[in-house]
């Protein structure tokens, strides 16, 4: 599409986001996140960009709508999703975006159907059309797979185009899980959010569930008191060994090594019951709330735990050096689905991925928040950006977790867990984590109790993109492999 | 080297739990458990009112106004277990049955609980039962999950529950399939993909709905991206409530539903 003349074409607010998102790569900013919102009191559809921006920390840089938005995709890749996100929902043309097709909506929703601005309740079923983009020449073929897939897994399409084994290009088609979260919150109230941010991506579900109170927290200025952040600092960090135990056993059982696969499988639920008997959930559903968690850790549950945690990443460990030791586990994993650092950092990939590309990056010592502030600790990252590399992260943030619960648990003390947060006022704000799979930031707007926009910014939206960038050049026997190793969340990437 | 790994796991002691003390267990799970005796018109009321989906409800029956509890909605949030009648439950019949059976209705002025119907046994599962003893495959399916469900399903597999034992495998394609696990509410943009996956599975078959969104669409009902329950898109014989549920929950449902048709009576 072309850029129209006029005003339209670009405003200052874009132009200085673009500014900030260009130079060199050690000087220029990191594109957070990109969405819409509607002021209700000024009638007005606004956009709202987050950058990190290098030595300021995060900036928060707003535009109104008009109709249009100029792309900033053509200076930052990493907005492409993004832009077409805002398309979908908010009806608003982009002008300059390299790749303006839907994405949320399938051909099921009518063409003029923006879940966000239409206030419609029974969508009617419609039959539009989805062009996937094709690669032309002698010998190409294409496989589609999915979105249903052999196995427990989340739904999604997979277009490759091959050349006998070698993959030349791969297309995603993700969003079949799309639920309408976001529009779901419009109109939820503030004290039962978490509970919707729980069912974004279940496996991460309290990283979810802290990153909306902290957004509360932070819209209403208040903290959640001591003890509380260092309840949530526990179950993040349990959250994190356990996700990462269970992709590196899942990365085994990939290469049909089924030993540690069942290990792995074994020492995660060992964490999951103990779980239990600590704090009455298997994935701490419920635990946190705005303004602190609902149950404190006993010093007896302390104690179970700290012998849980110290047995799991003993075992994991062992189990971990056995694992990468044989030349079977090497073969495959070395040098399979490279992610270029350049391509990481164009495409402002987070999380273990990130770190495994040599992008030394993690919110919890760049950003700190809760029971983080002040801390020190080891944050693994390599630079080779293979299969291998993304397995040796997730390895040694795991024992890098376990040493954060045992030191947190030689801190707790007795004292409130809960602080009010108050009812009656308007409020905006936003929190970013860091998630198991990288950078989760919630950003919420209300008044009087009730949300009125919650945007999710999710590692699994942010990291999708560049997964294709890893597969292309290797067999497509091995994007099962790679897709592991990155093992991004469909549900959290389409909510 | 690989041999240290084979010694390990000689060592390493027995985790598989009897099937007797996993079938009915709940804890973990969050589900709540109504003691009728504490409960008042008062508590009923105001439970309702906690509750962020509509598990718990009033309804009027026979000019009575009764408590209804409906595990096939309820997200296990923890709220109502916070009133004196109200509290997570250890223990829960209700995995692998019909959507009556997922209700439950109290008389706060009798403090009784109130009879449901009785499930009507599925022809297809003494069908399968009899074609192949308790051998079983299943297809899992999500339908727009948020994966909470999968990680327990996954769980399934684990050394503690060895689904393998009672000869249940999971299976990549539903054209071996003999039993659809279905999670999550179905979206619309997955409502063809699952009316596919079921054209594709051979009769006689038979389709179990999981979790709260699986069940009743959970805390996804009201989403206008979401189609509905898995029932409202495709023929449902038993539900597993949760959310999501726990693996010795989603055992006893898968084994309830192959258990049932062999019930005297019918
Ligand atoms: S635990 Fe279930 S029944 Fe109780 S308030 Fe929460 S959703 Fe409702
Ligand atoms: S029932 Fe709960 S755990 Fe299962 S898919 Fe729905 S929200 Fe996730």
């Amino acid at each position: 599409m072309d850029p129209m003349p006029g005003e339209n074409a670009t405003t200052p607010t874009v132009v200085e986001v673009a500014r900030l998102l260009q130079g060199p790569p050690e000087n220029r900013a990191r594109l957070v996140s990109l969405f819409g919102s509607i002021d209700s009191s000024l009638k007005r559809t606004m956009v709202h960009y987050i950058l990190d921006v290098p030595g300021a920390g995060y900036r928060v840089l707003e535009d109104m709508m008009n109709g249009s938005v100029p792309s900033i995709t053509p200076v930052s890749p990493a907005a492409a999703w993004y832009e077409r996100e805002l398309k979908d929902q908010y009806g608003v043309e982009l002008f300059g975006h390299p790749d303006p097709r839907s994405l949320l909506l399938h051909e099921n929703w009518p063409g003029n159907c923006h879940p966000m601005v239409d206030s419609t309740q029974a969508v009617p079923w419609a039959d539009e059309h989805y062009e996937f983009l094709q690669v032309e020449g002698d010998g190409v073929c294409e496989v589609a797979v999915g979105p249903v897939h052999a196995g427990i897994i989340e739904p999604g399409h997979f277009r490759f185009s091959v050349v006998g084994d070698n993959v030349l290009f791969l297309e995603l088609r993700h969003f079949y899980t799309h639920k309408g979260t976001e529009r779901l919150f419009q109109g939820t109230p503030v004290s039962s959010g978490q509970m919707l941010a729980e069912s974004v991506s279940g496996d991460n579900c309290f990283a979810h569930a802290v990153a909306y109170c902290q957004a509360i927290e932070e819209a209403h200025a208040v903290t959640a008191p001591p003890l509380a952040q260092l309840v949530r600092l526990i179950g993040l960090e349990l959250e994190r060994m356990v996700a990462h135990i269970a992709d590196v056993g899942a990365l085994s059982g990939d290469i049909a090594f089924m030993l540690p696969a069942a290990y792995c499988s074994r020492i995660k639920e060992d964490l999951l019951q103990t779980s239990v008997r600590v704090i009455g959930s298997r994935f701490w559903r419920g635990i946190a709330v705005p303004g602190g968690v609902t149950r404190d850790i006993s010093p007896s549950a302390a104690e179970m735990l700290r012998e849980a945690v110290m047995q799991a990443s003993g075992e994991f460990a062992k189990m971990a050096a056995i694992m990468l030791d044989r030349p079977s586990v090497q073969s495959r994993f070395e040098a399979a689905g490279v992610l270029h650092h350049s391509v990481a950092g164009d495409l402002a990939v987070v999380g273990p991925v990130a770190r495994a590309s040599g992008i030394d990056a993690d919110i919890r010592r760049d950003h700190p928040y809760g029971a983080y502030r002040g801390l020190n600790f080891e944050i693994p990252s390599l630079h080779y950006g293979d299969v291998l590399a993304r397995t040796r992260v997730r390895i040694d943030e795991v024992a890098c977790s376990a040493q954060l619960i045992l030191d947190a648990l030689t801190q707790l003390q007795a004292g409130p867990i809960r602080t009010e947060v108050p009812q009656d006022v308007a409020f905006e704000g936003f929190s970013a984590i860091e998630s198991p799979r990288g950078e989760l930031l919630y950003w919420v707007k209300g008044e009087a109790g009730m949300l009125t926009r919650c945007h999710i910014k999710s590692p699994s939206f942010q990291n999708w993109p560049a997964l294709p960038h890893a597969v292309v050049g290797n067999v497509i026997a091995d994007f099962p492999l790679i897709n592991k190793s990155f093992n991004l969340s469909y549900s959290g990437c389409d909510r | 080297m690989i041999l240290d790994v084979i010694q390990r796991s000689l060592q390493s002691p027995n985790r598989l739990v009897p099937v007797e003390s996993l079938l009915g267990r709940a804890d973990g799970g969050r589900m709540p458990h109504v003691d009728v005796s504490l409960l008042t018109a008062e508590m009923a009321e105001t439970a309702c009112r906690l509750c962020p989906t509509s598990a718990l409800s009033l309804v009027h029956r026979e000019e009575k106004e009764l408590l209804c509890l409906d595990y096939g909605q309820c997200i296990g949030c923890g709220r109502c277990a916070e009133l004196k009648a109200f509290s997570i439950a250890e223990r829960l019949t209700c995995c692998g049955v019909s959507k009556q059976r997922l209700v439950q209705y109290f008389d706060p002025e009798r403090a009784t609980e109130v009879e449901t119907e009785l499930d009507i046994p599925k022809a297809a599962g003494r069908e399968i039962l009899s074609l192949m003893g308790r051998a079983l495959n299943i297809r899992q399916l999500d339908a727009g999950s948020c994966n909470g469900c999968e990680a327990e399903i996954t769980a399934l597999t684990n050394p503690y529950y060895d689904l393998e034992r009672f000869g249940i495998h999971f299976v990549a394609s539903p054209k071996h399939a003999d039993l659809l696990l279905v999670t999550g509410s179905v979206t619309r943009n997955m409502a063809v993909a699952v009316k596919q996956t079921y054209e594709a599975v051979p009769a006689p078959k038979l389709v179990v709905a999981v979790g709260a969104c699986g069940c009743s669409g959970g805390i996804f009902a009201t989403s206008p991206a979401v189609a509905g329950p898995v029932d409202k898109v495709i023929p449902v014989d038993a539900y597993i409530p949760g959310c999501p549920p726990t693996p010795a929950m989603l055992l006893t449902g898968i084994l309830e539903v192959l258990r049932r048709p062999t019930k005297p009576g019918k």
